[in-house]
């Protein structure tokens, strides 16, 4: 028997110190008694004084031998010795996908998955070492080239389900990447195999797959979104409910607004499709709403298909835009289009003004937003601006003339001022040659300057328009009135479609108003996590977004910043401190949603791995299972100790055991004697 | 009638019948010093005083006494009629008779003696040891028992067995003769070294002459017990035996490993005192003890087991009764 720990043989030492102890421990109490006429009869255990003879009947010695040889054993770590069935270098995957939260094996597929690679790892030859990877949205490295079992075991075990998607790709690839370094590596997967497509990755070493999950029992909420017509006045929700289950069931989707429920509907969603629902019942005010799936309760029928084995998506939040009237102020020489465009979003309140007019006009610091048209006043007020066709070099940017015919560039795919906007059929005349500045990102760009673009001038949201309206076809366009109001959204800070929820774990860019020192971000259990506003930047990212749920952001301004007058300016009799000491004062929050919108990740049926072995190569290196796996065997023998300390315990209280016992015996056969006594009165 | 009450114990104010009343103040005034005054206190002496100790068998006796003799004498108890002759009194003469049948017949009555009651008292060094002392008890009993034959005018002659012999104290008799025996009992001390029961008891029955109820109050610690009560049953007296254990005998209260050292021989004896070997002591006790009353039955003789624990009053009135020894 092989050992790994040899010197702790020492501790065979203590057995002759045992036997020490318990001779010197027989020296006996002298007791004087009347006579030793009956004792001397029935004296069974020592009459004759050798003492090795009183040690062979001693069954307390022998359990004490018993024990010391058993702890012995566990210090030395024997072990067995078998040919390992993994290679050295080992990077497990580790799915930790929203899926894997699925319920179907007890008591989630994460938990198993981590039993089974712990399972797996058994495996593992003795000098063999291993990574972990978690992939959930994104990949990372839980643990590198361990070879300590119990960090392995803890790092595994660290391991969380995600609440985003993840289809495998990026977790593959870093698993490819640390498999890379070294010659045998051997990559082992554990997931449900469930996503929708294969990882487009190829890799050079063996894969294995342990796959976990049975049933694909699911029913999700993959879309919620609260739209307004085109009043503006009336809302609905919109709810896309989706049966990822291959048997009809019946659910109940109830609908929240701030947290009170305005409707409950029992839907009847057929096998493996999508169930629409309109609620128009949304009340005024509403910021927050919620949707919820659950299997109806009815009392004294059965429903189809009570079993939802993944709650994370049974569960919705949108946010609601604000309704709030916004104040747009359109200098300019005047714009039909402009004009109509604007004064047809819903919540804004239009006022028009001439250049001429502009300088004399109060109430400047009323307006949310000021759009320029051809016009730039010598001094930009502090206020978001739409600048169309800039005359001259401002804090907008630099213009440096004027170019003819320019033609659209390729504007990025997911530019959130273009969505739904259609611009292959855009011409321009004439647009003004400007510089993009630095604090901008194009949004169309052109081939010289860009056409539009977009960012935060100083914390301001500004855009700006290089060509007139009326030098191109823009305005006839049906993409015109929805770049318009997509305009007006970014720059008011509103979307009258409804603020579009976040995927989780995707970073979110957060808008800090002017004079915000920091954004305190509360999440959906209650955590807050403040955001310092950096320089100029006028935004933070905010990148904790694995929770779902509702997030609420609050700017953090402090007084002396504030533009209020009474806090700069003003002489006050008495000091003010919140003058001479900034307090912070705190403006409207900024709520966002993350929600696990993908059906891909709601559908939980689990695959076989095929897919995820035939990524890798085939054959597996002679090398990389050469080597072997040890079983250590303390485990039981340290049970055997721990039985034999009992027994020994029992054996040296055997007294105080009959007793206990006899005691309860007593008692019992009393108390049965009084119920009997007390039966036998009552009678 | 002479009165059967002593004349001295109406002005002796006794202890009460328990132990933990021994204090010195409650030492009377006129008991002699060397009297134990917890033996037992004048209630407890009047009931004493309508006890006998029982006897089945007439046996000759001494003096005369309560007693019914073999002898024929003068009671009022009609016996038998012989024969007038020459020189009987002419008192016993039935005149009745005579007229009836014209010959003289003497009335015969039965003759009412004493008997001498043997107290045998085990003061071996085994009989000091226990709580309640055994010794104590004996001697409390002994004078119980002493009280009982001097009340009923019988001859008490207690015993004391020691080593090998037995050492006779001086023969009582009358109540007025009880301090005298309370003095002796007080003095008794328990022997040292080691002691044989048996030669002491045939030592005993050797020097006995007059036979009578004989009561021996011991231990029994010796191998040859049996033998003991062989002894005194050979001596043809009415033998009770009083097989007194001391609680911590019946029931031992011992714990762990232990030398058990003997009273007498102070030869050791290890054990491991737990539940198991508790109960094979208690066990071989209680078979020892039916050996014991086997044997005490074969021979007629009365074996009594008692605690020294055993309030005096419950000894005498409860099991000594109920056994037949006093009535």
């Amino acid at each position: 028997m092989p050992l790994l720990a040899p010197l702790a043989l020492l501790g065979l030492l203590f057995v002759p110190l045992i036997v020490a102890f318990y001779m010197l421990r027989l020296r006996r109490t002298e007791r004087p008694v009347s006579s030793t006429y009956l004792w001397a009869q029935l004296v069974r255990d020592v009459e004759a004084n050798a003492p090795w003879q009183r040690l062979r009947r001693s069954l307390l010695l022998l359990l004490q031998l018993l024990l010391v040889l058993a702890l012995v054993l566990v210090a030395t770590r024997p072990f067995g010795e078998r040919a390992a069935g993994l290679a050295r270098d080992v990077i497990l995957v580790l799915d930790a996908s929203a899926s894997m939260a699925a319920t179907d094996v007890f008591p989630d597929r994460l938990t198993a998955a981590k039993r089974a690679a712990l399972d797996a790892l058994a495996d593992l030859p003795a000098d063999g070492h291993v990574s972990v990877v978690a992939a959930a949205g994104s990949a990372r490295v839980v643990a590198n080239e361990v070879t300590d079992r119990s960090r392995l075991t803890e790092a595994i075990e660290s391991v969380e389900v995600s609440t985003g998607s993840a289809d495998l790709t990026d977790g593959l690839k870093l698993a490819g990447a640390l498999a890379a370094r070294a010659r045998g590596a051997e990559i082992l997967v554990v997931t449900d195999d469930s996503a929708a497509e294969a990882p487009d990755v190829e890799l050079g070493v063996p894969v294995r797959v342990l796959t976990v999950g049975r049933d694909r029992h699911n029913q999700a909420i993959v879309a919620l979104a609260v739209r307004a017509d085109s009043s503006g006045i009336k809302r609905s929700v919109f709810a896309s409910v989706a049966n990822l289950d291959s048997e009809r069931v019946t659910r109940r989707l109830q609908v929240l607004a701030d947290g009170v429920p305005i409707t409950a509907r029992d839907l009847a969603l057929d096998a493996l499709r999508r169930t629409e629902v309109v609620i128009d019942e949304v009340p005024a005010g509403t910021r927050v709403v919620e949707a919820r799936l659950s299997i109806p309760e009815t009392p004294g029928t059965t429903v189809a298909g009570s079993v939802d084995q993944l709650s994370l998506d049974d569960a919705a939040w949108a946010i609601v835009p604000s309704d709030r009237l916004q104040r747009v102020l359109l200098v300019g020489p005047g714009n039909v289009y402009l004009q109509n465009a604007l004064s047809l979003l819903p919540n804004i309140e239009l006022y028009g003004a001439t250049p001429d007019e502009y300088p004399t006009t109060t109430g400047r610091e009323l307006f949310d937003l000021i759009v320029f048209d051809g016009y730039l006043p010598p001094e930009l007020p502090a206020k978001p601006i739409l600048a169309i066709a800039p005359p001259r070099t401002s804090g907008l940017g630099a213009v440096s003339g004027k170019v003819e015919g320019p033609v659209p560039g390729e504007p990025a795919s997911d530019e959130p001022l273009l969505r739904n906007v259609d611009l292959s059929r855009l011409h321009v005349a004439e647009a003004v040659l400007i510089e993009l500045p630095a604090w901008a990102r194009p949004v169309i760009p052109g081939p010289e300057s860009p056409l539009l673009y977009s960012g935060l001038r100083d914390g301001l949201p500004t855009a700006v328009l290089a060509f007139d309206l009326r030098q191109s076809d823009l305005p006839l366009q049906v993409a015109w009135p929805i770049l318009a109001a997509n305009l007006a959204g970014e720059l008011l800070g509103i979307d009258p479609e409804g603020v579009e929820p976040v995927t989780p774990g995707a970073p979110v860019d957060l808008a800090a108003p002017p004079g915000a020192t920091a954004l305190r971000v509360t999440r959906p259990d209650g955590s807050v996590v403040e955001l310092p506003v950096s320089g100029a930047a006028g935004s933070v990212t905010f990148v904790g977004t694995e929770l779902l749920g509702v997030y609420t952001a609050d700017a953090v301004i402090p007084v002396s910043a504030s533009p209020d007058p009474s806090a700069s300016g003003s002489i006050s009799p008495t000091p003010d401190p919140s003058a001479t000491a900034p307090a912070e004062v705190e403006t409207g929050p900024i709520r966002f949603a993350v929600d696990l919108f993908d059906p891909a990740e709601s559908n939980i049926a689990p695959g076989n791995g095929e897919r995820l072995v035939a990524l890798g190569r085939e054959a597996p290196d002679d090398a990389a299972t050469s080597g072997v796996a040890r079983d250590e065997w303390w485990v039981p023998l340290a049970l055997l100790a721990l039985a034999l300390l009992m027994v020994e315990w029992l054996v040296y209280e055997r007294d105080g055991a009959r007793r206990l016992w006899a005691g309860i015996r007593e008692v019992t056969t009393t108390g049965r004697f009084r119920r009997l006594t007390s039966s036998g009165r009552g009678r | 009638m002479q009165s059967r009450r002593p004349p001295s114990t109406d002005r002796v104010v006794f202890g009460v019948n328990e132990p933990q009343a021994a204090a010195p103040s409650a030492r009377p005034d006129l008991l002699p010093s060397s009297v134990d005054p917890t033996v037992f206190d004048e209630a407890f002496l009047r009931q004493l005083e309508q006890l006998m100790l029982m006897t089945r068998k007439q046996v000759r006796g001494g003096l005369r006494g309560v007693r019914r003799s073999v002898k024929r004498g003068q009671s009022v108890e009609f016996a038998d009629y012989r024969d007038y002759s020459l020189g009987d009194d002419l008192r016993s003469l039935d005149w009745n008779v005579y007229a009836r049948l014209e010959k003289l017949f003497i009335k015969l009555f039965v003759e009412e003696e004493d008997v001498t009651v043997h107290i045998l008292v085990d003061a071996s060094a085994s009989m000091a040891t226990g709580a309640p002392d055994k010794l104590h008890f004996a001697r409390r009993a002994a004078a119980a028992l002493a009280y009982v034959g001097l009340a009923s005018y019988d001859r008490v002659v207690i015993s004391i067995l020691q080593g090998r012999v037995a050492r006779r104290l001086p023969a009582a008799r009358g109540t007025n003769q009880i301090f005298r025996v309370l003095a002796d009992l007080s003095a008794v001390r328990a022997g040292e070294g080691p002691s044989d029961l048996a030669a002491a008891t045939r030592h005993y029955a050797a020097q006995l002459t007059q036979r009578g109820p004989l009561l021996l109050i011991s231990d029994l610690f010796d191998p040859a017990a049996e033998k003991v009560i062989a002894e005194l049953a050979g001596t043809r007296c009415e033998v009770s035996v009083l097989h007194t254990l001391s609680p911590d005998e019946l029931d031992p209260p011992l714990e762990g490993e232990l030398r058990l050292v003997d009273s007498e021989s102070s030869v050791g004896v290890d054990v491991t005192a737990d539940l198991a070997t508790l109960d094979v002591y208690k066990a071989r006790l209680a078979a020892w003890q039916a050996t014991l009353e086997t044997a005490a039955v074969k021979r007629r003789v009365a074996y009594l087991p008692v605690s020294s624990e055993l309030p005096l009053a419950e000894l005498v009135f409860a099991e000594l009764r109920r056994r037949g020894v006093v009535a």
